[in-house]
């Protein structure tokens, strides 16, 4: 059996990283911006349904989609905060206007690509069930793929939170942001851009899905289940958290799946997420005390 | 009001003027040529309809018959739902091309229940009390179709439907369901797929079963709840099969190594997964990935595009009713319905356009709506329930015979599929499978 | 007579008043569907009003409605549909069992320091999906094999099926508003206003925060539960997916955020002008186009009534009365759409593009306690005014 648990954990560790890149984007503009973006979902799926259209029109390698993706997910994002900047909304609003536009970018997409299951051919995309061995345990490509990017963009927006200027504008905003503006912050400016940048995480995960996955409208759907846990777990604008937080609920929901049976893995991951915001509310990985 | 107010509702308003056009321009898929209600109230509703130059040609001075339902074009059911539009769009049309109803034109009024049984509950509730349709045509999907039959039987409705799993459960007189499975599916069904595989000359001696928690696979699974009949499990043991793995899964699971490792490490002779969707695709990418091929497997309800592009689909078995090949295509009715729909799923942008099991069964409940009200010459619904269950009728998937005794169900019509050469082919029982082909294990 | 008093009255006048629908529906014989929409309607107003009374009032964010739903849908599954329990019996149980959920959430969730809005929000989300789970996992309330509803009795004495509903719903809904008017009026409810402003200042005041708030979870919890009860008939076939999903919980914060969380009267301005809207949309049969629309629309309103529509109505309610009653009489006497729901829905949309017009009053004003409630407000208000 312990086979099965060291491919389970291994799995649930790597599948972990694409759920933080999942949901770094939403928990980034909630976090640092006040923000309840729901349209993260539909950028996800966009991302996902961009690349299958690019691979399989182009019939090229689906990891190009990125090159498309990454600056029109930033696009998408710098443009959603300019309205809500413009706009002024508190959070409660930017949910409901979130889930406005939710309905409208799931009209768009089921008018396009209807609502039938959709993948990638594997003449084109050759990542599906690509794995290597190392030992016993396989390592599914796709996912070592996602896990890669939830390091990078966790890394790197650590380092840029607190290295660059940036960065520290994104604090100071967060702290106090009429103090912020009095330094001479120009609010506007550096919430746009990591709303840009937030969206761009999120396009990015649809990218890894549609490598392995297929597609339909719905599948949005199911991602509540998984991007709100890590959010929690990883804490309110906490890239690295994100990934930790992917990590654990994935590990945790693999071993689980593997003890006592697929069904019970839901339940384990929320009841850890219940004791951590029961004993941890700021989320596992933000320092008590920090925002 | 102060400025900031105004430039908010300006802004407002300018997104409301972008999402009307966006909503205007991508509106050239529901079609408006279809001839408009005028009721005593004078005012008209332009009804999502199906007709083309041909109906308004020959039927422009009946009243149309509406025939209402409702399809869960959104939602997690959609992707099926899509292919269930289209062939109620192309009977429809091909009915009014061929003089209609009655010498009516048709019109069916469909529209999204998101997927919701309760809405769907509304939405026939709202057809046939405030917009007064002549007749109904069920809904995609077990949950809505039972919501939408208690309000047929409250109206007294006839009620054709297609895509109940859980037959056991229907009691209503004048329900007429064209999911061919009959009343035992929990029996018939495996142990069908059983009998293929003897066929095959080479039965598995152990066999894993990975289920999906979704009430019509469960059912399959292990029989009704609160019953002990038993399912596909019991009847697997029942052939002195050792039964090694039974792993039962939540909808929408998505990390399917864990899985995938259980079973690779049973290694079984056989996998029976009672999987909807995409999860077939799922489990053979994962066990793909980690370098295991199955050796045997069945798949209960997969969407049938999808699975044949996924890793070792070679050799995997599942149930069907109708494969655009022969002997199905001997029938040349058949032949140019399946090949019409193609056209038609083509040019809805579908993925996969072969007519085959969701779509026929689809058909099926068109013609015995169909058969009904030709068949007792009127709208009237107990009329036309009285001859639907005291008449055979026939259909593209042969003659059915509403036996109230079962529930109106009549037997177990499906057969055993398979891909072989990289494409869906009937090969059990022998008198419906593809000439020259048998079940390969 | 005190304006209570009044309220009251109206109260027992409106509850009269609608009692007498069914009848007069079949006396008339009007479409069925007709009392199939006003009881959808009341599902909506009683969860969105209930909703409210926490959130609205007392400004802790809920995300979790489904999960109190759930328990309701699941309560009289399990009892009345499986065990064989009369209706009316499990009824009061669903209710009960999702309160005390509510109440359990908030012994826990309430006493901890650190508990920030949306640490409170995500919370209540992850307690929907644990109940979920759990409804997965025992069969013995789902275990996947969903639950027929379809052939529970009912007693004889609410009538067919459709009038049943209406007057279930209709009492639930009625008693939902009920409490929340009676809150709102209440110690507790300034309690809760007083929380919600600021709730260490309020703590400080010696506002017993802690029973606040717990009634006010509870009482939402209760009937958004009960109402879920009863909402499991409409669904005939109880899945966990179709009942744990993000629908209610979102609807809810939508209708109560365009009605207005500020006073009692909103989320069922709220409720009422969208559940007719995607019903009428849907009805008119434009399937994408629908979707799109909605979806422009809720943008388009939050931004139009940031202090919501009821409040506007409110403002100026001679309008609103006089516009309404005009549209409504033209269109049922002119016969200019097909249905008596058409006319409410082309009724309703004048009004509401009448009430939308630029205001001086101050929402300070209506809201009738003596000043704005926030300094956002106070803005607003000031800003209305100019």
């Amino acid at each position: 059996m312990s086979d099965v648990l060291n491919q389970a954990i291994v799995s649930g560790l790597l599948i972990g990283g694409l759920y933080a890149v999942m949901s770094v984007g939403i928990s980034l503009t909630w976090g640092a911006l006040r923000i309840i973006n729901l349209a993260h979902f539909s950028f996800i799926l966009l991302g996902a349904y961009a690349t299958y259209q690019i691979s399989t029109s182009l019939e090229i390698d689906p990891l190009f989609a990125l090159l498309v993706v990454i600056p029109a997910g930033f696009l998408a994002g710098a443009i959603m905060q300019i309205f809500f900047e413009l706009t002024k909304v508190d959070e409660f609003q930017s949910l409901i206007i979130s889930f406005g536009s939710v309905i409208i970018l799931q009209s768009i997409i089921r008018t396009i690509w209807t609502a039938d299951f959709r993948r990638i051919d594997r003449d084109i995309n050759p990542y599906e069930s690509m794995s290597f061995f190392v030992g016993d345990v396989a390592i599914q490509v796709p996912l070592l793929l996602a896990f890669g990017a939830a390091v990078g963009i966790a890394l790197g927006t650590s380092l840029l939170l607190s290295r660059s200027y940036f960065g520290k504008a994104v604090r100071a905003i967060v702290d106090d942001p009429q103090i912020a503006r009095a330094y001479g912050i120009d609010n506007r400016r550096v919430a746009v851009v990591l709303s840009g940048l937030a969206t761009a995480f999120s396009a990015t995960a649809g990218v890894f899905i549609a490598t392995f996955q297929s597609l339909s409208p719905s599948i949005s759907l199911g991602w509540f289940g998984i991007v709100f846990p890590v959010v929690i777990l990883g804490g309110l604008g906490n890239a690295v958290g994100a990934l930790g937080a992917g990590v654990i609920v994935g590990v945790a929901a693999g071993v689980a799946s593997v003890q006592w049976g697929p069904l019970s893995a839901s339940l384990v991951t929320f009841l850890i997420l219940i004791a951590a915001l029961l004993f941890r509310p700021q989320g596992l990985f933000t320092r008590q005390g920090s925002s | 009001m102060g400025r900031s107010q105004r430039r908010h509702l300006l802004i407002g308003a300018l997104f409301l003027a972008l999402a009307l056009v966006a909503a205007a321009c991508g509106d050239d898929t529901t079609e408006t040529t279809a001839p408009t209600t005028t009721t005593a109230g004078g005012s008209s509703e332009t009804t999502t309809a199906t007709t083309t130059a041909t109906t308004t040609a020959t039927t422009v001075n009946e009243e149309p018959i509406v025939v209402g339902g409702s399809l869960a074009l959104t939602g997690f059911l959609g992707p099926t739902a899509a292919i269930h539009k289209v062939a109620g769009d192309l009977f429809v049309e091909q009915l009014n091309a061929a003089g209609g109803l009655l010498g009516r034109p048709v019109t069916w009024d469909v529209r999204d229940d998101e997927s919701a049984s309760d809405q769907a509950a509304a939405l026939y509730e709202r057809l046939i009390s405030e917009e007064g349709v002549d007749l109904i045509m069920g809904p995609y999907g077990t949950g809505a179709i039972t919501a939408a039959m208690a309000v047929a039987e409250r109206e007294g409705f006839v009620f054709p439907h297609h895509t109940a799993s859980l037959t056991y459960a229907y009691t209503y007189a004048c329900h007429f369901p064209t999911w061919p499975t009959g009343v035992e599916t929990n029996i018939t069904n495996p142990n069908q797929v059983y009998d293929a595989l003897e066929a095959s000359g080479n039965p598995p001696e152990t066999i894993a079963f990975v289920l999906s928690e979704f009430p019509g696979t469960q059912y399959i699974g292990y029989g009704p709840p609160n019953s002990d009949a038993g399912g596909a499990v019991s009847e697997a043991e029942k052939r002195g099969w050792d039964v090694v793995a039974e792993i039962n899964y939540p909808l929408g699971t998505s990390d399917w190594a864990p899985i995938a490792a259980q079973v690779a490490q049973e290694d079984p002779d056989f996998i029976y997964m009672g999987a909807i969707g995409v999860d077939a695709n799922g489990l053979l990418a994962a066990l793909d990935a980690i370098g295991y091929a199955p050796r045997g497997h069945f798949y209960q309800w997969p969407a049938p595009g999808p699975l044949l592009g996924a890793p070792n689909a070679e050799g995997a078995f599942s149930v069907s009713t109708f494969e655009p090949h022969p002997p199905f295509t001997d029938d040349p009715n058949a032949a140019a319905i399946a090949q019409a729909f193609s056209d038609a799923a083509s040019a809805a942008g579908l993925p996969y356009t072969l007519f085959e099991a969701q779509a026929s069964v689809s058909w099926v409940a068109w013609e015995v709506l169909v058969a009904g009200v030709e068949g007792s010459g009127s709208l009237e619904h107990d009329e036309i329930c009285d001859y639907l269950i005291n008449n055979p009728i026939d259909t593209i998937l042969g003659t059915i015979d509403f036996d109230p005794a079962q529930q109106n169900y009549y037997g177990d019509l499906s057969m055993i599929k398979q891909i072989q050469d990289g494409e869906w082919t009937v090969v059990f029982p022998p008198d419906s499978a593809k000439p020259g082909t048998a079940p390969n294990l | 007579m005190t304006r209570r008093t009044k309220a009251l009255a109206g109260f027992a006048v409106a509850a009269i008043v609608i009692n007498l629908v069914p009848a007069l529906a079949e006396a008339l014989d009007t479409p069925g569907f007709y009392i199939t929409f006003m009881f959808t309607a009341f599902f909506w107003i009683s969860q969105a009003v209930s909703w409210n009374i926490l959130t609205g009032y007392s400004g802790y964010f809920s995300f979790g409605q489904g999960a109190w739903f759930g328990v309701g849908v699941y309560t009289t599954g399990v009892l009345a549909a499986k065990e064989g329990w009369p209706f009316l019996v499990a009824l009061p149980i669903a209710g009960a069992l999702a309160a005390a959920f509510g109440l359990g959430l908030g012994l826990v969730v309430f006493r901890l320091r650190k508990l920030s809005g949306e640490i409170f929000a995500l919370t209540t989300l992850a307690v929907a999906f644990v109940l979920a789970s759990v409804a997965r996992l025992y069969s013995f309330i789902d275990g996947g094999r969903g639950i027929f509803m379809t052939g529970t009795p009912l007693p004889e004495f609410l009538g067919d099926f459709r009038t049943a509903m209406f007057r279930m719903t209709f009492v639930v809904a009625f008693l939902t508003v009920l409490a929340a008017y009676l809150l709102y009026e209440s110690r507790v409810g300034w309690g809760l206003f007083a929380i919600r402003d600021d709730e260490q200042v309020a703590h400080g005041l010696g506002v017993p925060t802690f029973r606040y708030k717990m009634v006010a979870l509870g009482t939402n919890a209760f009937f958004s539960g009960l109402m879920g009860g009863v909402w499991a008939l409409q669904i005939g076939f109880v899945t966990v997916d179709d009942v744990f999903n993000i629908r209610v919980p979102l609807f809810v914060i939508l209708m109560s955020v365009l009605g207005g969380m500020k006073h009692w009267m909103g989320p069922v301005v709220g409720a009422v002008i969208i559940y007719t809207l995607t019903d009428r949309l849907n009805s008119a049969g434009l399937e994408d186009v629908n979707q799109i629309i909605i979806g422009g629309l809720l943008i388009f309103l939050v931004l139009a009534v940031r202090e919501g529509i009821y409040l506007r109505m409110r403002m100026r309610w001679i309008l609103t009365l006089t516009v309404f009653g005009t549209a409504m009489a033209v269109w049922t006497f002119a016969d200019l759409a097909t249905s008596l729901i058409w006319d409410f829905a082309y009724a309703s949309l004048i009004t509401l593009l009448a009430v939308l017009l630029p205001t001086r009053q101050s929402v300070a004003r209506v809201l009738r306690r003596g000043g704005p409630a926030t300094p956002v407000e106070a803005s607003a208000a000031e800003r209305a005014s100019t």
